[in-house]
Parts: structure tokens; C-alpha cells; sequence
């Protein structure tokens, strides 16, 4: 980013390369639609792009792009939900095929319990608050620091930590309920 | 991922130019002299043409038959107070120290909370230690300085937003540290001009256009800092 920033205009290929990956499985978890969530990562790099003029020298890159994401994703789903309220579209069910069972290679049963603990997972997930399910998934799934988390989510470290918290405990108590160490 | 959505998103900041570092610098520079002139200008017109032909009001009536003088070494003491915690406060809102993100929210309420107590203590424990220029004036509550700083203030508030250009959090709230910063910046030209230090009067004609400043620039900050509306 230093290097674009200074006027290398090749080094948007490598912030691209180092960051898209991770924008894209950022964007997909939280959006669920695999379009949406490319045309978000697209969006958040040319709002980087735009900005690159006004960049810090070794200011970390991470949880600026992470904070353009959720930006814009926040966005985009109070947009889709205006539209939907407008034109009455029902809810696309992006989940429904990636769950279909494929041939089993182990023990049908533990198959389809680590299937059904994965959806009770998941649900869990998305039934959290924005604010905790954003936490967890910068800490946990895109290794972000307490601190780079707190930038992102414009808040303290305190409050990350609890966020976080609440999601682990409220993840634990799915686990416990299937019966599996948490 | 995609080596044809690689080829797009690079495609599509080709075909969009952006500034480098050393263009941003160049313009923001030019928006800060920008800010400067305006403010002058405003405080030169109102001062000259709109009250009563002075820049510098070193005393003034207090009721008909009691003048009151204000020493040049106050006048250089408040404003050169002012001046620190205008500056202060313009670090505070347009620089975002080690983050692209800006200041922690802590730190901008931190600065809304003592940019306009510190300017009140500052203006009031001087005025307190160079003699009677706390006595009330009951011909100037206080709207004149009022409009003054709201007048001077616009041109640094419209300035200072499109140098900040975006923040992805808390657009509002570094809207209304950059209000702050304007209001600041207003109070010198307002202690320039004015000699009355008398409590009510700083309250109406001098804080309160701080607080309505910093209103405006987090609703400002919301429309236009925020990433949505781009």
C-alpha cells in the first residue's frame, strides 16, 4: 500500500492479491451471496484505490479495508432490504443446495451429525447480533488483532472482548447441547 | 477466486485516476489556505462592514456614562490561548494518528468535552487576572459574537470536511470533532473582536456557536464522511 500510495501504480496487484482472498470469504460469510460479496470486495479496492493518495506511512492496512467492507456491506443490506420492502421479492435460499449430502465416505451417522451440529452452528451464528457476530468473525476467522477488531468495529478493546465473548458462549452452549466438548 | 475477477477490479482502478500522496498533499494545502482566507474574509467583512469599523475592539461602553478598557495584553493573552486550542483541536479532528481510521471515539469525545471548556477557562481565568472585564454589558448579550463565529466558522467547517474526505467509522462523530475544530478557530477571530468577558455573554455568543458547529459537522460528517453516499 506504501508503494501505491507513493505512486506505483503496479502495486495494486499485489494489495490485491494480498487482500482480496480474505475480503472475499469476509464478505461471503457475512452476505451469503457470492455476487453480492464480489461486487462488495470489488467496491471496497477502488475505495482504497481512491483513497490512496491520503494514506498513512505504516499505518496497518487490514482493519481499514476490513472497516471499507463492513461499510459497504451494512450498506448494501439496508439497500436490499429497502428493495425488497418495495418490490415484495422474497429471500433467495443461497443455503438450501450447499447442504445437500454428497456420497458419504464415512459412517453415515456421524456424517449427518457433524452436518446437522454444522447448520446449528451456523444458524447460531447468524442469529447473533451484527455487532458480536462481526467480532467473532474478525477475530476468529480473519485473525485480526483486539486492537485492529476494535478500529474496525469503532469501538474499544473492552468492548471487542466482550462482543467476542458472548459470541464464544453462545457457540459453546450449541456444542454443549449436541454433546461435544467445547 | 477468479483471474477474470482480478483482471475487472483491476481494470476498473486503471480506468478510474487517483491522486497520489504527494496530489493530496498539494490539495489539501491549497483547501487549507482556502479555509484560512475565508475565514479572514468573513471576520474582515463582518468586523468592518457589518459592526462598528474595528477589527480589534480594545473596550467599549458598558452602560452609558462607564467605559471599559480592554489591555492589548489580554487581548494577546486569550487569543493566543485560543489559538493553541484551535490548533489542538484541528490536530485532534484532521489528523488520525497511527490509523487509517482515525481517532478512537474515546478521544473525540475526549475533545469535544475540553475544546470548549478549556477555551471558557482560559478566556475567563485571563479576563479574571487583568482586572474588571468580567462586568455585565446589558447591551450586548451576546448575538452579535454569536453570528460572528457561526459567520467565520463556515468556510474552516466546508474546508476541514473535504480535507478529512472520508472516515469508515464513526463519520458523525469525526464530523462533529471537525465542527469543534471550525468552532475554534472562530472563537480567535471572536476574541479578537470582542471585549466582553462576562459569564452569560461567553456562554450565548461564544460556546453555544461551538456546540451548534459541532451539530453541523456531524450531520454533515454523516452525509458526506460516510462511504454510503459515495
Amino acid at each position: 500500500m506504501e508503494r501505491y500510495a507513493r505512486g506505483d501504480e503496479a502495486a495494486f496487484g499485489a494489495l490485491y492479491d494480498a487482500l482480496a482472498p480474505r475480503l472475499l470469504g469476509f464478505l461471503r460469510k457475512a452476505t451469503r451471496d457470492a455476487c453480492a460479496a464480489e461486487d462488495l470486495m470489488q467496491l471496497t479496492l477502488l475505495h482504497m484505490h481512491r483513497a490512496r493518495g491520503s494514506f498513512i506511512s505504516g499505518a496497518p492496512v487490514s482493519p481499514w479495508a476490513f472497516a471499507i467492507a463492513r461499510r459497504l456491506m451494512t450498506d448494501h443490506a439496508r439497500r436490499r432490504r429497502v428493495e425488497q420492502r418495495l418490490f415484495s421479492e422474497a429471500r433467495a435460499d443461497d443455503d438450501r443446495m450447499a447442504y445437500e449430502p454428497t456420497a458419504a465416505t464415512a459412517a453415515a451417522d456421524d456424517v449427518l451429525h457433524a452436518r446437522r451440529l454444522e447448520v446449528r452452528l451456523r444458524q447460531r451464528i447468524e442469529a447473533l447480533p451484527e455487532l458480536q457476530r462481526t467480532a467473532y468473525w474478525l477475530l476468529q476467522q480473519e485473525g485480526l488483532s483486539l486492537k485492529g477488531a476494535a478500529e474496525v468495529l469503532g469501538t474499544s478493546v473492552t468492548a471487542v472482548k466482550l462482543r467476542a465473548h458472548r459470541a464464544y458462549v453462545a457457540l459453546r452452549a450449541v456444542l454443549r447441547e449436541a454433546g461435544e466438548p467445547s | 477466486m477468479s483471474a477474470e475477477l482480478r483482471a475487472r477490479v483491476l481494470a476498473a482502478a486503471t480506468a478510474e485516476p487517483s491522486p497520489t500522496r504527494a496530489a493530496v498533499r498539494r490539495r489539501n494545502m491549497l483547501i487549507g489556505m482556502v479555509a484560512a482566507a475565508s475565514g479572514i474574509g468573513a471576520f474582515v467583512i463582518f468586523a468592518v462592514l457589518m459592526s462598528e469599523s474595528h477589527l480589534l475592539r480594545l473596550g467599549g461602553e458598558v452602560v452609558p456614562q462607564q467605559r471599559l478598557e480592554r489591555p492589548v495584553w489580554l487581548v494577546v493573552a486569550t487569543v493566543g490561548g485560543a489559538l493553541g486550542v484551535a490548533a489542538t483541536g484541528v490536530w485532534l479532528a484532521l489528523g488520525r494518528g497511527r490509523s487509517m481510521l482515525g481517532r478512537s471515539p474515546r478521544w473525540l469525545l475526549y475533545g469535544g468535552v475540553l475544546i470548549p471548556v478549556s477555551l471558557l477557562v482560559w478566556k475567563v481565568s485571563c479576563s479574571l487576572a487583568f482586572g474588571d472585564a468580567m462586568v455585565a454589558w446589558p447591551d450586548r448579550p451576546g448575538e452579535r459574537c454569536l453570528s460572528l463565529s457561526l459567520l467565520v466558522a463556515v468556510g474552516p467547517l466546508l474546508s476541514f470536511l473535504a480535507i478529512r474526505r472520508h472516515a469508515p467509522v464513526q463519520p458523525a462523530l469525526n464530523g462533529a470533532a471537525i465542527g469543534f475544530a471550525a468552532g475554534a478557530c472562530a472563537w480567535v477571530a471572536a476574541d479578537l473582536w470582542c471585549p466582553v468577558a462576562y459569564v452569560p455573554h461567553l456562554l450565548l455568543g461564544h460556546v453555544l456557536p461551538l456546540f451548534v458547529l459541532a451539530g453541523a459537522g456531524a450531520l454533515l460528517g454523516r452525509t458526506l464522511l460516510s462511504l454510503r453516499h459515495r
